[in-house]
């Protein structure tokens, strides 16, 4: 009996021993050499493995990081300037400050601004719903609203506002990954550069269609009258296809065109909110184009977006009786 | 009852053909046309008038933009005011020819009259350039150029022409009323076909129509053509998909990514064959159709089968017809189970038109979405074979792999699986997404082969 239990520890022992040491020599006959540097720079990425940086994952980046000449053509938007430093320092390169991105909405085709003109009631997917048609406003080219861009946004920046039906960005939690750029069927959603002090200038809309077609779909729309590109001094405003578009890299910030737009369509975001002067509302019905005044300027900015519910309420009555439809 | 029918899936909504009775009525001639250059698949056609132009009915104003394109003809006599971009059905821009009709004066060398011509063209040639020069298109939906479909490529041999007179599409008629008030000139067109390609014809026509079958069956028998042959169909949907009619008729498969010539048989729509009787024995190019005026809130009586000249604006039509009537919640263009929502009614109808759909609320509202149960409704209504439920899985998952392994590029859309799906799952949307995700890549890969072998040369 008891030579059978010591048999049996004895014999269970040398098995192990033989196993272990097999597996011994496999580890060292077939190990896989790895620069430990690879280690060293995945536990500085944020392990956000939201794919932002055209790689599958942090573990990737930080491969091909490794294996790359230099980090020009690399960024991490979600750990930004910071974990790229730290990268670099790991691995020995230089590494060109890149300016922090956030995702913009380029559409201001609210419910107010942009009258629909049938119901869809198909599936609430984008993509889908861009497929069947332009959607459910005059507009085909913007904000379709069903919310792919929510959906695809890792780190919960993204919401639909339902007075709009427009998504809203959370600046503080976006990380520029463009996620969301990648499912918007319609090309609405931009990376730009996040400004100083978060303050920045776009034209909120996509609309390609010409001037009178563009205004009739959407009250906000941009109407590619140029009005903006002849008022920039800084050459940031192109147009083209009817559609301005304003170069992060070249825009100073100085809001002319926000204030020459005749539409609105125009967005300056974050910018201080400057006390109201008192003399401001005596001079406004006065204040003629002469007045180069800041102050005056500004004030025509409400003026002309207050308008625009106004023209939107008289097209739904004229809309009426072209009965809606949607989807198949 | 007739047990002719395709092998696999399908479904029975009900036929609701309520404007049958609805004789063919030609439409007044809208104050302004507006021709779209797009009313084919392939190429858009190109313009070849100008602003200020004076044209007649029937001149060429378009010219095909490529080899799977089609000539377009003026619908009407006027003056060109020139080429503006409007808004399709989708709410698409594009490129459309706008006339101000100006009377009602043909261009030369249209047989206007309505004496029956039946000495067919002795030359294949001179068939198919007729068919060409007269813009003919398929009526059936997809509006496929009629002269490249009846020209097979080399080495091809078709050894059936399939008339397609199922209309299985529930509420339209508009097949159904030119079966039964113009059989002569279709058994004709069918013959002129037949002579392209040099094969027996079967017109295979639902049994719901026994008007209709009886018609051309008697036209056939007069005009005395021994080997077109009408067939009583079993009522099924999709009876009239390409590959669902082969199968019925000639009881053969059209292989996963082949097409129908493969399998020896030529699919052509009836109001096809009217157009090319048309185009080859009257010199009558493609510019009117036939299109339904029809609804489950649509009174009888206002309900209408109407020969319209293309180009003519839905609203123009919608409001000929009455306006929209009461309770229409949807407006179709097209059936019921395929047809397109139309969005704007500024748009224009095209070749394909073939109805005015409204449907109530109550038929039309999407029910809200349940889970997945595994009942298996949809494989078995599938009449492509295929596994909606699986599909749509694989669509959500992003599997491309997974979906072109089960053949998500074969789906007809037909609507079946959303048809039969007790959880109102909307398999068909996903899986058209995914269809169309999986013939990119494709696509993708056909053109990167071809380059690679443009290389090695």
């Amino acid at each position: 009996m008891t030579n059978t239990v010591v048999l049996t520890i004895v014999i269970l022992t040398l098995v192990g021993l033989v196993l272990a040491l097999i597996l011994y020599w496999v580890a060292k006959k077939f190990k896989v050499e790895e620069d430990p540097r690879i280690d060293e720079v995945e536990k500085v990425m944020p392990g956000a493995n939201c794919g932002g940086c055209g790689f599958a994952g942090c573990r990737n980046f930080a491969d091909a990081a490794v294996k790359a000449p230099n980090l020009d053509s690399m960024f991490c938007p979600v750990g930004g300037n910071e974990v790229m430093k730290k990268v670099a320092g790991i691995l020995g390169y230089e590494v060109k400050e890149k300016a922090p991105q956030v995702a913009v909405v380029r559409c201001n085709g609210s419910c107010a601004n942009r009258p629909r003109t049938n119901v869809y009631d198909g599936v609430r997917s984008c993509r889908v719903k861009a497929a069947l048609y332009s959607g459910d406003t005059g507009c085909s080219y913007g904000c379709v609203g069903c919310g792919d861009c929510v959906e695809a946004c890792k780190f919960g920046a993204l919401s639909m506002d339902p007075e709009t039906g427009l998504p809203v960005v959370d600046e503080s939690k976006c990380t520029a990954c463009g996620a969301c750029v990648k499912a918007c069927p319609k090309g609405v959603i931009e990376l730009r550069n996040k400004g100083p002090r978060s303050m920045r200038v776009f034209v909120s809309c996509v609309n390609k269609d010409k001037g009178g077609v563009a205004r009739k779909a959407c009250s906000a729309a941009c109407i590619g009258c140029g009005k903006c590109a002849k008022v920039c001094p800084h050459g940031a405003i192109t147009v083209e296809n009817n559609l301005a578009y304003i170069d992060f890299t070249k825009c100073k910030l100085c809001k002319k065109c926000v204030a020459e737009c005749p539409t609105g369509a125009i967005h300056a975001v974050n910018f201080p909110v400057l006390p109201p002067k008192p003399a401001a509302p005596a001079v406004k019905p006065a204040a003629p184009a002469v007045k180069p005044a800041a102050a005056a300027k500004t004030a025509a900015v409400p003026a002309a977006k207050s308008a625009a519910p106004v023209q939107a309420e008289a097209k739904p009555a004229e809309n009426s009786d072209k009965k809606e439809a949607a989807n198949e | 009852m007739s047990k002719i029918t395709f092998r696999i899936g399908g479904v029975h909504p009900d036929d609701n053909k309520i404007s049958r009775n609805c004789a063919i009525e030609t439409l007044p001639l809208p104050p302004t046309v507006y021709v779209s250059m797009s009313q084919h698949i392939g190429a858009p056609a190109k313009p070849v008038v100008a602003a200020g132009d004076k044209v007649k009915v029937g001149q060429v104003i378009a010219e095909p933009g490529g080899f799977v394109s089609a000539f377009i003809h003026s619908p009407v006599s006027g003056t060109v005011k020139g080429l503006v971009e409007r808004k399709d059905l989708s709410g698409k821009p594009v490129q459309h020819v706008e006339i101000t009709v100006e009377g009602d004066e043909w261009a030369e060398g249209i047989d206007l009259s309505d004496k029956l011509v039946t000495e067919i063209p002795a030359d294949k040639d001179v068939i198919l350039e007729k068919i060409k020069a007269g813009g003919v298109v398929g009526l059936g939906g997809a509006t496929f150029p009629t002269h490249v479909k009846l020209n097979p490529a080399p080495g091809k041999v078709a050894d059936c022409l399939i008339i397609n007179g199922a209309e299985c599409e529930p509420y339209l008629t508009s097949d159904y009323r030119i079966m039964v008030e113009r059989p002569d000139e279709i058994v004709v067109g069918a013959a002129i076909m037949q002579k392209v390609l040099g094969c027996r014809c079967v017109i295979g026509v639902e049994e719901n129509k026994p008007e209709a079958i009886e018609a051309l069956k008697a036209s056939v028998s007069r005009l005395g053509y021994p080997d077109i042959e009408v067939l009583s169909l079993k009522k099924r949907y999709p009876q009239g998909g390409e590959k669902q009619l082969i199968d019925a008729v000639l009881h053969r498969q059209v292989r996963s990514g082949c097409l129908p010539i493969d399998a020896g048989a030529v699919v052509q729509n009836v109001a096809t064959a009217l157009a090319v009787y048309e185009a080859v024995q009257k010199n009558k190019p493609l510019i009117t159709n036939t299109l339904t005026v029809t609804g489950d809130c649509l009174p009888v009586e206002k309900q209408h089968n109407y020969l319209f000249r293309i180009g003519t604006p839905l609203s123009f039509i919608i409001e000929q017809a009455g306006g929209v009537p009461e309770g229409a919640a949807k407006l179709i263009s097209g059936g019921p189970m395929m047809g397109k929502a139309i969005s704007n009614t500024d748009a224009t109808t095209v070749k394909g038109s073939s109805s005015i759909l409204y449907l109530s609320e109550e038929s039309t509202k999407r029910k809200p979405q349940g889970n997945c149960i595994r009942c298996g409704k949809c494989s078995d209504a599938c009449p492509m074979g295929l596994e909606p439920f699986l599909l749509n899985r694989l669509y959500k998952a992003g599997d491309l792999e997974g979906l072109e392994k089960n053949a998500a590029q074969d789906c007809i859309e037909c609507g079946c699986c959303l048809y039969s799906c007790p959880a109102y799952i909307p398999l068909l949307d996903n899986i058209r997404q995914a269809k169309a995700q999986v013939m990119g890549v494709i696509r993708a890969r056909a053109a990167a082969a071809k380059a690679a072998a443009e290389a090695v040369k």
